[in-house]
């Protein structure tokens, strides 16, 4: 049953990722990333990763694709020339990610072809989310406070860069 | 399921989010193929927590979707700045960086 729900997944993840990078629209394109998004929380469930899934559904969906798709609606893109593609100029450089992606894929495996991970079949429960927690708040914490920092640097930053020029409100 | 199922698909996601990063026009959808890589990561990262049995993958993934959106909040601030002064997002009508 498992196999079965990780290809059908995939295979959404897969559709739904191409349909960002090929569809003509912004909003479409918006859309088909909020299905990759909940096609992602399902992959997480199925990896025993609850905790990431729902953060996936509330960070993601609720808030980052909310945002794009208030920013797609303030401004008006009809007047606006609109190429779709960066045809032929992008071509290379997207051939040139997908080799280096590629490249980083087969060092990654030459590096790992002494650990044998194919034995690690996740037959044990996954990380509990109170052992998670703990980690959070003792050994990283850290980085929790600077996140905090980081997100309230972006919120200033993102009203101090959209703001009019010479707007005092 | 094997963990190469997992890296596998996370490799594929992440090359079609680089690859649409150069190929699209549109400002806005760039940003939408940046999280569709931060994505790809976040499944990989997922998968070595499942597989490895620690708890720093998932911690790594809070902190990443953290960065994902302090990096919309600021990109979707550069895309309205962008548009009030050029009238357009497709990027190759936006040329004084290109040199």
């Amino acid at each position: 049953m498992e196999p079965a729900i990780f290809w059908i997944l995939s295979a959404f993840a897969v559709v739904a990722a191409l349909a960002v990078v090929f569809l003509k629209k912004a909003v479409n394109c918006v859309m088909s990333l909020l299905a990759f998004m909940l096609v992602m929380a399902g992959l997480y469930i199925l990896m025993g990763a609850q905790l990431v899934a729902f953060f996936q559904v509330i960070v993601y969906v609720g808030a980052v694709l909310v945002l794009f798709a208030f920013v797609i609606m303030l401004l008006n893109l009809k007047d606006a020339p609109d190429r779709r593609f960066a045809f032929p100029a992008g071509v290379m450089p997207a051939i040139a990610a997908v080799l280096l992606t590629g490249m980083i894929a087969f060092f990654a495996w030459l590096a790992l072809q002494d650990a044998d991970f194919s034995k690690a079949t996740a037959l044990q429960p996954a990380a509990e989310i109170r052992q998670i927690a703990v980690d959070l708040f003792t050994r990283h914490l850290l980085v929790f406070e600077l996140a905090s920092v980081i997100l309230f640097v972006a919120a200033v930053g993102a009203i101090v860069i959209s703001r009019k020029e010479g707007d005092p409100s | 399921m094997t963990l190469y199922h997992f890296v596998g698909l996370g490799m594929v996601l992440f090359t079609i989010g680089a690859a649409g990063f150069f190929i699209r026009n549109n400002a806005v959808v760039l940003l939408l193929c940046i999280e569709i890589m931060l994505n790809a990561v976040n499944l990989i990262f997922a998968s070595f927590a499942r597989y490895l049995y620690g708890t720093e993958g998932q911690i790594f993934i809070f902190i990443i979707m953290t960065i994902a959106a302090a990096e919309a909040a600021v990109g979707l601030g550069i895309i309205i700045a962008l548009y009030r002064s050029h009238k357009t997002l497709d990027m190759s009508l936006i040329k004084y960086l290109k040199g």
